[in-house]
């Protein structure tokens, strides 16, 4: 068993390691920046290494400082959590060659799984479906409009050289392809000086679902259900769900299978996630593999509540080299659970990210509802690093309840100091849409901009009125006066709730 | 009685406060009262909310039932304080952040709206752009560099 991990991050996801390295009578080792010195995770570790400055290349993404880290601090193994290295081979193959445990997969396998073509024809091989695509040998007009025929409509005729939506045209039928293809091959000669196109099948108002996978050393390999990720703004994820609220029994035990089929083609072990696109609802839904990611997600909390396990207790006992602590017959959902991403970033002013002091942090408590924060009141916000601060985790019954209880919690989350998004995350959560689970990538590009819309901070006649009592308080305070007395009987406190 | 004058992005509004300790505000009164560390119970009737308050008076931060607001208090009768605003430049970062790239030359003309230079911090970029119609006479900053805010990063004509 592993007796001291060092673990290679920061932030909410280090503290979450560094619990279950508790639970499990592991040491734990955080490692910090400049920055970081005070930070939450270095105060809750066992032991803490300073590695470099604050930017995060000085730093958490410094191998040869980490790897020193590890042989100060006697640490026989390295959990790399998310972000930063840890989807870097050479990161795993550089603590392996040290003669460290890295929690997570094999150096090959997150070889094999990065590169996106080579990915793409493992699980071709695997029989796992992907978004049908071909570069057709030949490029004659007859030859590109066969291959759109074969690939099927609605169809993406593009240069196979280009980016950036150049020469890309959406086919819908026979009748578009020729002068489609003629002009797509015009404007990629003229743009790229090479004509070759590229023909893909449109997945149109695609979902983004992805299938939580296991595997350990003994050739056991399993999912954990999907969690659906649609919510997201350039890439970025705002809300995660589980389970997908149009997901037919019979599709996801299909998109179960080909996730642990694409695990065991990739020889994966450990924690990892396979996304898919899932295009349409029901028993018709079609699903196609979009890429792997080699590690612990940040949404993993959401498998954690519906499915009533611990995925990062699961990662430190397959390190060891014992065997997954479940069986496939054993895991299944129960109730919903959703995820919201605290971020320091004004949706007000474009998401700008903030930065400064926590003035006041208050997380909610209450059932159902659990807390992974990086940062306590107080804390210093720096540049230098992703702005997630926390994650709200809710779960309950039903999806309406679990709706209904997110909502409750973010109201009662007090975040003062610098702007958040949970205004932001509030509006989702009670927009017509979110609620009737009619979601899709596309979703905040549609929606975004009515959202931002809803967030009022101009009219709140109750802030005024507590601005003006918290000045009065300091006022007398000045004058060396006792503050207005608190509330004298607790029992005045309680009285309805008003609803504005 | 006093009176104190509060500011809510643009709005401004006078809150005065009665010998019984109600604070009133565009005619209507509340109650307010603290209840714990920079907490308040502001209520009216069957009704309250709990409001949390920090940061100094010349920038309170509130938050009530999830939405946040950010207030300037200032009493009334006094000669008012000066308020300076921070040094207004063209163009400048908004937070500390890193100069990823140059889109425009001295010379080059620009319409309202167009990127003129992109930077990032916490891993998003942040565009700055035109916010007129001009000619960039100088550029003050490179890629690579890391910039404060309130420093003018290009001159506009």
């Amino acid at each position: 068993m592993i007796k001291r991990v060092l673990i290679a991050n920061r932030g909410e996801i280090a503290l979450r390691v560094i619990r279950a390295c508790r639970e499990l009578g592991i040491e734990s080792v955080a490692v910090f920046s400049d920055a970081d010195r005070h930070a939450p995770h270095v105060l809750a570790a066992d032991r803490a290494e300073h590695i470099g400055g604050s930017p995060a290349p000085e730093s958490y993404l410094n191998i040869p400082a980490l790897l020193d880290a590890a042989r100060r601090s006697g640490a026989d193994a390295v959990h790399p959590g998310y972000g930063f290295l840890s989807e870097r081979a050479h990161f795993a193959r550089a603590c392996v060659d040290a003669g460290l445990i890295f929690v997570g997969p094999g150096a090959e396998a997150i070889e094999r799984m990065g590169s996106k073509i080579g990915a793409r024809q493992l699980m071709q091989q695997a029989g796992v479906p992907v978004v049908p695509g071909e570069t057709p040998a030949d490029q004659s007009d007859a030859a590109l409009t066969a291959s759109v025929s074969n690939i099927g409509f609605p169809a993406l005729i593009k240069p196979s050289a280009g980016g950036g939506g150049i020469g890309m045209k959406t086919v819908r039928t026979q009748g578009e392809v020729l002068a489609a293809v003629q002009s797509a091959r015009r404007e990629a000669q003229a743009a790229f000086g090479d004509g070759t196109l590229y023909v893909e099948r449109l997945v149109e108002r695609p979902r983004h679902v992805e299938i939580q996978v296991f595997a350990d050393r003994h050739g056991q390999v399993v999912h954990l259900f999907e969690r659906e990720c649609s919510i997201q703004r350039r890439h970025q994820k705002a809300l995660e769900e589980s389970p997908c609220p149009v997901l037919a029994p019979v599709v996801r035990q299909r998109m179960g299978d080909a996730a642990v089929a694409a695990a065991r083609a990739a020889g994966y072990v450990n924690a990892g996630t396979i996304e898919f696109l899932l295009a349409g609802e029901g028993v018709d839904a079609q699903f196609f593999f979009l890429e792997m990611n080699t590690r612990l997600q940040v949404e993993h909390p959401v498998t954690e509540a519906v499915v009533g396990v611990d995925l990062v207790r699961a990662q430190l006992l397959v390190a060891s080299g014992k065997p997954l602590p479940w069986s496939q017959e054993s895991l299944s959902q129960r109730g919903h659970a959703i995820e919201c991403r605290i971020y320091a970033e004004d949706p007000t002013a474009g998401f700008l990210p903030q930065a400064g002091r926590l003035l006041m942090y208050r997380a909610p408590e209450g059932p159902g509802i659990r807390v992974d924060a990086g940062v306590v009141e107080g804390s210093e916000v720096s540049v230098f690093y992703d702005p997630l601060l926390a994650k709200l985790i809710v779960s309950a019954e039903t999806r309406a309840t679990a709706i209904e209880r997110a909502v409750a919690a973010l109201r009662q989350y007090v975040v003062l100091g610098i702007r958040t998004n949970i205004p932001f995350l509030l509006a989702i959560l009670q927009h017509p849409r979110f609620v009737a689970g009619e979601i899709d990538t596309s979703f905040l590009d549609a929606e975004g901009q009515a959202l931002r819309e809803t967030i009022g901070s101009e009219d709140m006649p109750m802030a005024g009125f507590a601005a003006a009592a918290a000045h009065l308080d300091d006022q007398r305070r000045d004058r060396g006066a006792p503050p207005a007395p608190a509330a004298a009987d607790p029992f005045d406190t309680i009285g309805t709730w008003g609803v504005r | 009685m006093s009176a104190l004058e509060l500011r809510l992005g643009e709005r401004i509004v006078t809150a005065t406060v009665n010998a019984d300790g109600r604070i009133v505000i565009d005619d209507v009164a509340y109650v307010v009262t603290s209840v714990g560390d920079r907490l308040y119970r502001v209520s009216s009737g069957d009704l309250q909310w709990t409001v949390a308050v920090a940061g100094p008076p010349d920038n309170r931060w509130v938050h009530v039932d999830g939405q946040v607001a950010k207030i300037e208090v200032e009493t009334l009768g006094r000669s008012p304080r000066a308020r300076p605003r921070s040094a207004h430049h063209d163009l400048s970062a908004p937070m500390p952040a890193t100069v990823t790239r140059v889109l425009v030359a001295p010379g080059s003309a620009v319409a309202r709206g167009d990127t003129l230079l992109m930077l990032e911090a916490m891993k998003m970029e942040l565009p700055i752009r035109a916010p007129r119609d001009g000619v960039v006479k100088a550029i003050h900053c490179e890629a690579g560099q890391l910039v404060q805010p309130g420093t003018n990063l290009l001159d506009l004509e």
